[in-house]
C-alpha cells in the first residue's frame, strides 16, 4: 500500500503503544458508525448535510472557546439545534436544499474563522480542528460512540420498513402508518450527534467523507438493503483501521489517510461493479444499466 | 346487507385543505361503500391529490371530518394501527435516484409487515410466502431479483400494487396507478381489481386521467374541481354537458362501446 514496505517490528510496536490502540478502537467505531448512518444519508440525499454540519461544527467549538466551556460539551447541543434549525430552513424556505446549505455552511464557516482570529490564546491549533486528531482520543470518547454505535444499530434495525418506505417516498411512508416527521427528525438528530461526537476524531473537513464515501461504495456492491448497510458499515470500519496503520507507520497525517484509503475502496467497489455490469451472468437488462436509465424511462 | 357492509369503508364530509395559504380543496363530501370502485377525476391542479393525502392523514385540514372504517382521522392523521393496517395507498413514483440497492422482494416484503417497530428478519416463511403470492398475482413473479431502480415505469407500478397488496386490507387508494402501463399490463391491473373487490371484499379510490377506464371500470365517479361539482354512476358524471363543466368545452369525450365487466350489475 502507497509504496511502503511494511516493517513488522516497527507495526508491532506501533500496535503495543495505547494511544494507538485507543486510535484504533476509535476509528473502527467511528468509521462504522459514519457509514451505518451514511447508507440512509446518501439516499435521502443528505450528503451536503453531513458537510454543513461539520463545517458548523467549527463554529460550535470556536463558540465554546470564547465562553470558556469545554468545546465537547458546546458541540453536541450546538450541532443538534444547528441540525434542526437548518432542517426547518430547508423545509420552510421553498429554495434548492443544496444552494441553502452552502450558504449556511460558508457563512458558519466564516464566522468562526472570524471568531478563532480573536483567540489568540487557543493552543490546538487550526490544523488539528479541521483534519482531527484521532490519537488523542480518550476511553470516554470511545465509551461514547460506542453507545451511540450500539444506540444507531438498535434504531435503524427496528425502524428499517419505516427508514426504507421514508427514502422511498413519504407519502408511502405515512400511509402505511410510518411517522414521517418523527422519523425525519429522529435521523436528523442522529446524524447530527454522530457528526458532533466524531469531529474531536476525524476533523471538520474529512466528516462528511466518513459519511459518503463508504455509503456509496457499499451502494455499488449491494443488491439487497440489509447487505447494503452491512458493506456500508464495515467498509467505513474497515477503511478507517487500514488508513490508522497506514499513517502510523508512514508518519502522515491520520484524518487525511483514512479517507485516501475510503476513496480507494470507492474506486475498488466502482471495478467491481463495472465488472459484474458486464459479465454476462450478472447482467441486468441494458436499460437499466446505468443509473438514471430506469428514471428516464420512468418518465 | 350486514352491518359491516352497511359502515362506509370512507365517510368524507365537509373537507377543506388549503395548501400554501390557498384554498385548495372545498368543503368536500362523499362516501365509499365496501367493495366499490370509485375514481376522482378533474383537471390539472383541480386538488385530486390533495383529497387522497388529506384523507389518509399526510396533510392537516382545516375543517371537516374523515372516517375511516368507522374510526376518525385525528387532526395530526392519527388512526389505531389496526386500522392503519387496513389502508393501502399507491403513489405516482418513488425517489429512486440512481442505483437504489433494494430488491422488488425486499420492498413487497415491506409492505407485508404491520406498522409499528419490528425487527427486519421478524416473518420469516409466511412472510416470504406472501411477497411470493403477491408478485405472482401482478405478473412480477420474474422480478423479484430486481432492484426497484432497475425497474421501468409499467413495471414499478406493478411492483407497487403487489406491495399494497401483498396482505388483506380494506381499502386501496391509487393515485393515477395505471398511468404508463401498456395494454396487458393495464388490463391485468384491472382484472386485479376487480377480483380484489369481488373475492376479498377490498374497495378502490383511485384518482385517474383516464375517462375511458373509468367509464368502464368504475362504479361511482367523483368530479372535483376544487369543490366537488358532480358525482354518481359514471353515464352520469361524465356526460359530454358534465364534462364540459368540468374541464371546459373542448374535450371531446369518446366511448368505447363494448363492456369489460368491471362494474358492480
Amino acid at each position: 500500500m502507497v509504496g511502503v514496505v511494511v516493517d513488522g517490528a516497527a507495526l508491532a510496536t506501533l500496535l503495543d503503544q495505547p494511544f494507538m490502540q485507543r486510535a484504533l478502537i476509535g476509528g473502527l467505531l467511528t468509521g462504522s458508525l459514519g457509514g451505518l448512518l451514511g447508507s440512509f444519508a446518501v439516499l435521502r440525499q443528505l450528503s451536503f448535510f453531513s458537510d454543513a454540519l461539520g463545517h458548523s461544527a467549527l463554529l460550535g467549538i470556536t463558540l465554546g472557546l470564547l465562553l470558556g466551556i469545554n468545546p465537547t460539551l458546546v458541540l453536541v447541543p450546538f450541532a443538534v439545534i444547528f441540525a434542526l434549525l437548518v432542517n426547518q430552513l430547508v423545509q420552510r424556505s421553498h429554495l434548492p436544499a443544496d444552494a441553502l446549505l452552502n450558504i449556511v455552511y460558508s457563512t458558519s464557516l466564516a464566522f468562526a474563522v472570524v471568531a478563532l482570529s480573536l483567540l489568540e490564546t487557543y493552543r490546538g491549533g487550526i490544523q488539528q480542528l479541521l483534519f482531527g486528531d484521532i490519537l488523542g482520543i480518550g476511553w470516554l470518547d470511545l465509551a461514547v460512540i460506542a453507545v451511540l454505535l450500539l444506540g444507531a444499530l438498535v434504531y435503524l434495525a427496528l425502524s428499517l420498513r419505516a427508514q426504507v418506505l421514508l427514502t422511498l417516498n413519504d407519502d408511502l411512508a405515512g400511509a402505511f402508518g410510518v411517522r414521517a416527521n418523527w422519523h425525519r427528525l429522529a435521523f436528523i438528530i442522529l446524524l447530527a450527534v454522530v457528526v458532533a461526537v466524531s469531529i474531536k476524531a476525524v476533523g471538520v473537513l474529512l466528516i462528511s467523507a466518513f459519511v459518503v464515501i463508504p455509503a456509496c461504495a457499499g451502494r455499488l456492491l449491494s443488491r439487497r438493503f440489509p447487505v447494503y448497510m452491512l458493506i456500508s458499515g464495515t467498509l467505513g470500519g474497515g477503511c478507517a483501521l487500514l488508513g490508522l496503520l497506514v499513517s502510523g507507520l508512514t508518519n502522515l497525517p491520520s484524518g487525511p489517510c483514512v479517507v485516501i484509503v475510503q476513496f480507494a475502496g470507492f474506486m475498488l467497489a466502482l471495478l467491481v461493479s463495472q465488472i459484474r455490469c458486464w459479465s454476462p451472468s450478472t447482467a441486468v437488462p441494458a436499460g437499466a444499466r446505468t443509473p438514471g436509465a430506469a428514471q428516464a424511462a420512468r418518465e | 346487507m350486514s352491518s359491516s357492509t352497511a359502515t362506509p369503508v370512507l365517510a368524507v364530509q365537509g373537507l377543506t385543505v388549503q395548501r400554501d395559504g390557498l384554498l385548495a380543496v372545498d368543503a368536500v363530501s362523499f362516501q365509499l361503500v365496501r367493495e366499490t370502485d370509485t375514481a376522482l377525476v378533474g383537471p390539472n391542479g383541480a386538488g385530486k391529490s390533495t383529497v387522497v393525502a388529506a384523507l389518509l392523514g399526510l396533510l392537516p385540514r382545516q375543517a371537516g371530518t374523515v372516517l375511516l372504517m368507522g374510526h376518525a382521522l385525528g387532526p395530526a392523521g392519527q388512526l389505531p394501527r389496526s386500522v392503519r393496517a387496513q389502508i393501502a395507498y399507491l403513489p405516482q413514483s418513488l425517489a429512486l435516484q440512481g442505483r437504489f440497492p433494494l430488491s422488488v422482494a425486499e420492498f413487497v416484503g415491506f409492505g407485508f409487515d404491520p406498522p409499528g417497530p419490528r425487527l427486519p428478519w421478524a416473518g420469516g416463511q409466511r412472510r416470504h410466502g406472501a411477497v411470493q403470492r403477491a408478485l405472482e398475482r401482478t405478473g412480477c413473479r420474474d422480478l423479484g431479483e430486481r432492484l426497484l431502480s432497475e425497474l421501468s415505469g409499467g413495471q414499478l407500478k406493478r411492483v407497487l400494487l403487489a406491495f399494497c397488496v401483498v396482505r388483506p386490507r380494506q381499502l386501496l387508494v391509487l393515485d393515477e396507478a395505471q398511468a404508463g402501463l401498456d395494454a396487458p399490463s393495464s388490463e391485468q391491473f384491472h382484472q386485479l381489481l376487480l377480483e380484489l373487490r369481488r373475492q376479498e371484499g377490498w374497495t378502490v379510490l383511485q384518482v385517474s386521467h383516464d375517462l375511458e377506464m373509468v367509464r368502464r371500470s368504475c362504479d361511482q365517479v367523483l368530479c372535483l374541481n376544487r369543490r366537488l361539482r358532480c358525482s354518481g354512476a359514471p353515464d352520469h358524471a361524465l356526460s359530454p354537458a358534465r364534462l364540459a363543466e368540468l374541464y371546459g368545452p373542448n374535450v371531446v369525450p369518446y366511448r368505447h362501446e363494448h363492456s369489460h365487466g368491471g362494474r358492480r350489475g
